[in-house]
């Protein structure tokens, strides 16, 4: 996205802003500022952007409804990021101060205002009007959205990645972010501090792609990897491809200009599959694509010693759902893709860093799906109902040995791991 | 009483045709006209100010040329992506 000049993100278009309803208002209700024709007289007081105080500028009775939960939505709380902070960082007070500071210098410039969405480029990517101040209620995707989630969702859904294709809602359909993120998952649900969400994947899966994809449910149309794998694999598992990871990324102020910067390691392409780090009722899937974040335990040494004491408490390996979705994968080509010993597209504990080991116990793949084909899949007995109780993958146990009249598996599933079975032994219903 | 009421319908059904027959053609809507558009313009031109000096540089495009503070090209010391 070019730069725009510094009198181009100010002008004003009349014959379009005027006729609008926000043409009504008179400029200084919501800018400040004095109408005289000197420039330095007339921004006395101004108020560049008053979606900064989102209730006083754009609530009452015009966009209450949006007002009253905005400001305890992630892109205005960005809650994400002191989840991840405190549970890395040990949740430790005294280390508190100097990580408001650092995330003050280097992470806050994602806050976003309404303005930033409806009417203005994000002021990260230097700000300047839209549309000549003409406020658009779906935000343009490539000066709003992918202007911040560019690096890697962006870059991902608009087939930037060479030799990547695009996301296939894009190329296909040239949807843009709106048509799955509403307005409603944007402007949030929570009405105070307390109900905050802790991240974009906390709570229901919204946007679910059997939203729209209704038949995609397990049962719900002829496909059999979707009878099949509907409740083990989130959709991405199958359905994306090779994505962004970075590493290494750390955070320090200058001592020549004082300003903040960065520096990330390496960037690189993956597809990598893992297990499901936050498996829950909401996100049952027990492999999902995995992502590697650029962070690092020493991320914030420019601001102190030993920030994250508890850099293991979460994977660096983590749930990611890749916006590049094709029908066609490589990994949905055949069983054989992923059944038989590929181990190339698992994360397994070979990939992972000696030193982040740890951190990804709960990620990494132990135990390769084995090799199997779909008629076995889909006659394979299903487990009884009353094994409900029983899964915590102990299978073999029983089920090697003859405990208590359990059928003895045949001799082909040797090499399977308890992991394995409920994969084809669905529970009776 | 019954003239009374006779007379009271007399003068609301003239007040009624007075009020058909003073809407000239010319102000009826025509198929290729816009109401919506042509009430906003309505009020746009009654809520303007006369001379709104925000809405005068603004618009101006040379004006705003003439006037911006230059911004310093944007180094940033940050290397890989972000």
């Amino acid at each position: 996205m070019a730069p725009l000049e510094p009198w181009e993100k100010v002008l004003v278009d009349a014959e379009k802003f005027l006729p609008t309803d926000h043409g009504q208002i008179a400029c200084v209700d919501c800018h400040g500022g004095v109408p005289l024709p000197d420039k330095d007289a007339a921004h006395e007081g101004l108020i560049a952007s008053p979606s900064s105080e989102p209730e006083k500028y754009c609530g009452g009775e015009c966009h209450g409804e949006q007002t009253a939960t905005y400001p305890f939505a992630l892109h205005s709380t960005q809650q994400g990021y002191w989840t991840a902070l405190d549970t890395r960082g040990g949740n430790i007070p005294e280390n508190h101060p100097v990580l408001e500071e650092m995330f003050g210098n280097h992470c806050a410039t994602c806050h976003t205002t309404c303005g930033e969405c409806h009417v203005a480029q994000p002021q990260n990517v230097g700000g300047g009007l839209f549309t000549g101040h003409v406020f658009e209620t779906t935000p343009p995707m490539t000066r709003s959205c992918t202007a911040c989630h560019g690096s890697r969702v962006g870059n991902e859904f608009l087939g930037k990645n060479e030799g990547i294709p695009g996301d296939v809602h894009f190329r296909e359909a040239r949807m843009n972010c709106i048509k799955c993120h509403e307005g409603a998952d944007l402007h949030g649900t929570a009405t105070d501090a307390t109900t905050t969400e802790a991240n974009r994947f906390a709570g229901m899966e919204s946007p679910q792609c059997v939203d729209c994809h209704e038949e995609a449910v397990p049962g719900g149309d002829e496909n059999p990897m979707h009878q099949v794998h509907g409740d083990k694999l989130s959709c991405q598992v199958c359905h994306s491809v090779t994505y962004t990871s970075c590493d290494g990324c750390h955070v320090a102020v200058s001592e020549t200009s004082g300003n903040p910067f960065f520096e990330t390691e390496a960037t690189y392409q993956t597809f990598l599959i893992g297990r499901n780090p936050i498996q829950s009722e909401e996100r049952p899937y027990a492999y999902v694509p995995v992502r590697h974040v650029p962070v690092a335990a020493d991320a914030y040494e420019h601001y102190g010693d030993n920030l994250l004491p508890d850099f293991n408490a979460l994977p660096t390996w983590v749930y990611s759902t890749p916006h590049n979705i094709q029908k066609n994968t490589p990994q949905n080509a055949s069983c054989e893709a992923c059944h038989g010993g590929n181990a190339s597209i698992f994360l397994t504990a070979d990939k992972v860093k000696p030193e982040e080991m740890d951190a990804n116990l709960s990620v990494i793949v132990e135990a390769l799906p084995p090799a199997v084909t779909i008629e076995q899949a889909l006659n394979a007995p299903a487990m009884p109902a009353d094994h409900l109780e029983h899964i915590s993958d102990a299978c073999t146990a029983c089920h090697t040995k003859g405990i208590r009249n359990a059928p003895l598996s045949p001799e082909n599933h040797a090499a399977y791991r308890d992991e394995n079975c409920s994969g084809c032994h669905k529970l009776e219903q | 009483m019954p003239k009374t009421k006779t007379a009271i319908l007399l003068i609301i059904a003239l007040f009624a045709l007075t009020a058909c027959t003073s809407k000239s053609p010319a102000d009826t809507a025509t198929g290729t006209e816009d109401p919506a558009v042509e009430s906003t313009a309505e009020a746009v031109d009654s809520a303007a100010p006369a001379s709104d000096e925000c809405l005068n540089c603004h618009t101006d495009k040379q004006r705003l040329i003439d006037t911006a503070a230059p911004e310093p090209p944007a180094e940033t010391e940050s290397k890989g992506v972000g």
